[in-house]
């Protein structure tokens, strides 16, 4: 579903954010990016919505190559992934409901599908009773919990989490960690950047942890500190 | 086509429009006061264009016919004349009429009783047909036998057509740079909303909208700003042409124009053209500008 080979990125201003990556995520899987800040996470997220382009290697998303991907097939992408980040990125003047049909709205779908998907995304993420509401008048969990709905409603065969609880409270991290988790047992690929101890510890998925932009280890049922799970994966 | 998408986009457009009223109100007033500068230009050099239009029309070649002239050679002129194509009219002045003439332009200034013999020559006065051609018809009457000398407001055709040439200049560099103020106006605003909506165009390029569809409701709001400016500004212009114009013909009697030297609503539909055009160019450029980036 997701391939990287030997994927390098520069920044103009001379950083490497990533150093020689490759990396292979099936379909289906569930994967934490761990790391300290600035050590590439939210590069390679970008990498894989092609916010930032690949200084070499080969990228490719749902049979995409996107280290090669012209500017205006970028569009075509995105439709195939949802993303979701720490700050929500909701607009503050339309409601829930609005939110959430915007995505299909502005990539010109039918206002039939649109009537139809809109509720099952919300649905999905347990905000149907709040529909009408504004994202001032939610909580922060809610709030990300429309982001994920409106990140959904195009039905992406990937979802792509930068930091999803950095701004959450732990009570709402739990309700969207297992969000997540429901996301992904429907077939959804679920990939989450994130410094969240408690999350990953809990979950108990693939780890693949970065340092100064080099994948360090990659493990199957891991922890977010590095050997903690190393017992369990040799033994299980 | 899918109704509610069409609301939805009209619906996009309305918040844009409305949300900074009033920076439109400033570019839809620019835009008003520089197509009103524009159309009081493309009408004035209308008028002026039709004045030198009847000014050439009225233009008159006076051949001069030699004194020892035959009847035969008057009847010769007289045929060449009327077969030239060139030529709208001809007509043969004797001196008699010439002296008569005379009389009646000079009111009475010079004192032609004091006269003891009529010092015209016979003449004819031709017209051409086309101003441009005013010359070149005075130089093949010149070598027909029998005539004189010829004489035509030399002068004042060269003049009119080259004023025509030097307006048609002018008029077009004025025009490239009102156009160009408008449009920087227009672009600016636009500007300002592109930046207040700058989270929307985030998400709408993050969910896999076109660059195509998110520039539209932009390039909307540009054509609107560009089309209500022009309309404004025809508005005024047809204030100013239904109280103004009669009474300026009035205090200009002498001059040779016409009620209407432009049809009025063809200069406003080529005015709300021009608004348009400009506004849509505008906001294609700073909306272009933005999503580069």
């Amino acid at each position: 579903m997701i391939s990287l080979h030997g994927v390098s990125l520069v920044y103009p201003n001379g950083v490497r954010a990533l150093d020689n990556v490759s990396l292979e995520i099936a379909k289906g899987d569930f994967v934490f990016l761990v790391g300290h800040s600035g050590t590439g996470k939210s590069s390679l997220m970008r990498l894989l919505y092609r916010e930032a382009k690949a200084t070499t290697g080969t990228i490719v998303v749902d049979g995409i190559r996107v280290d090669r991907l012209r500017r205006n097939r970028v569009p075509a992408l995105r439709r195939h992934l949802g993303v979701v980040f720490q700050d929500f990125k909701l607009l503050t003047d339309k409601t829930v409901w609005e939110n959430v049909a915007f995505a299909m709205q502005v990539t010109g779908a039918h206002t039939r599908d649109v009537m139809r998907q809109v509720p099952r995304s919300l649905d999905l993420v347990g905000l149907s009773h709040k529909s009408r509401m504004y994202p001032t008048e939610l909580s922060g969990g809610e709030q990300q919990r429309t982001a994920i709905a409106r990140a959904l409603v195009n039905n992406p065969k990937i979802l792509l989490c930068d930091e999803p609880t950095g701004n959450l409270d732990p009570a709402n991290t739990t309700e969207i960690t297992a969000l997540l988790q429901r996301i992904n047992l429907k077939g959804t690929t679920v990939v989450v950047a994130t410094h969240n101890q408690a999350v990953v510890d809990r979950m108990r998925r693939r780890v693949v942890r970065l340092e100064d932009g080099r994948i360090t280890t990659d493990e199957e049922r891991g922890y977010y500190y590095l050997g903690l799970g190393q017992g369990q994966v040799l033994s299980g | 086509m899918d109704s509610g998408k069409v609301k939805f986009f009209l619906g996009e457009v309305l918040r844009n429009f409305s949300r900074n009223a009033g920076m439109q109100i400033t570019a839809i007033g620019t835009v008003a006061i520089t197509i009103v500068l524009l159309g009081l230009f493309l009408f004035i050099r209308a008028a002026l264009a039709d004045v030198g239009a009847r000014l050439l029309d009225q233009i008159e070649i006076s051949a001069y016919l030699r004194p020892d002239v035959t009847n035969a050679q008057v009847a010769a002129i007289g045929r060449y004349l009327a077969q030239d194509p060139r030529v709208a009219s001809a007509k043969y002045i004797p001196k008699r009429e010439g002296l008569a003439e005379l009389r009646t332009q000079t009111r009475g200034a010079i004192d032609t009783a004091l006269l003891t013999e009529n010092p015209l020559p016979d003449k004819f006065r031709i017209k051409a047909r086309v101003p441009e051609d005013v010359a070149a018809v005075a130089a093949t009457v010149r070598r027909l036998s029998g005539v004189g000398n010829v004489v035509y407001g030399q002068k004042i055709v060269q003049r009119l057509l080259q004023l025509g040439a030097v307006l048609r200049r002018v008029g077009i560099g004025v025009i490239v740079v009102f156009l160009a103020v408008a449009g920087i106006i227009i672009s600016n605003t636009i500007r300002l909303t592109v930046f207040a909506r700058r989270r929307e165009i985030a998400i709408m390029q993050l969910v896999g909208a076109t660059n195509t569809y998110i520039r539209l409701p932009f390039i909307c709001e540009g054509m609107l700003d560009g089309v209500l400016g022009a309309l404004l500004a025809v508005g005024l212009l047809a204030i100013a042409r239904a109280t103004l114009w009669p009474r300026l013909l009035e205090a200009l009697p002498w001059v040779a124009m016409s009620a209407a030297p432009v049809d009025p609503r063809l200069l406003a539909a080529e005015l709300l053209l021009v608004g348009a055009a400009v506004g849509i160019l505008a906001s294609w450029i700073s909306v272009g500008r933005h999503l580069r980036t």
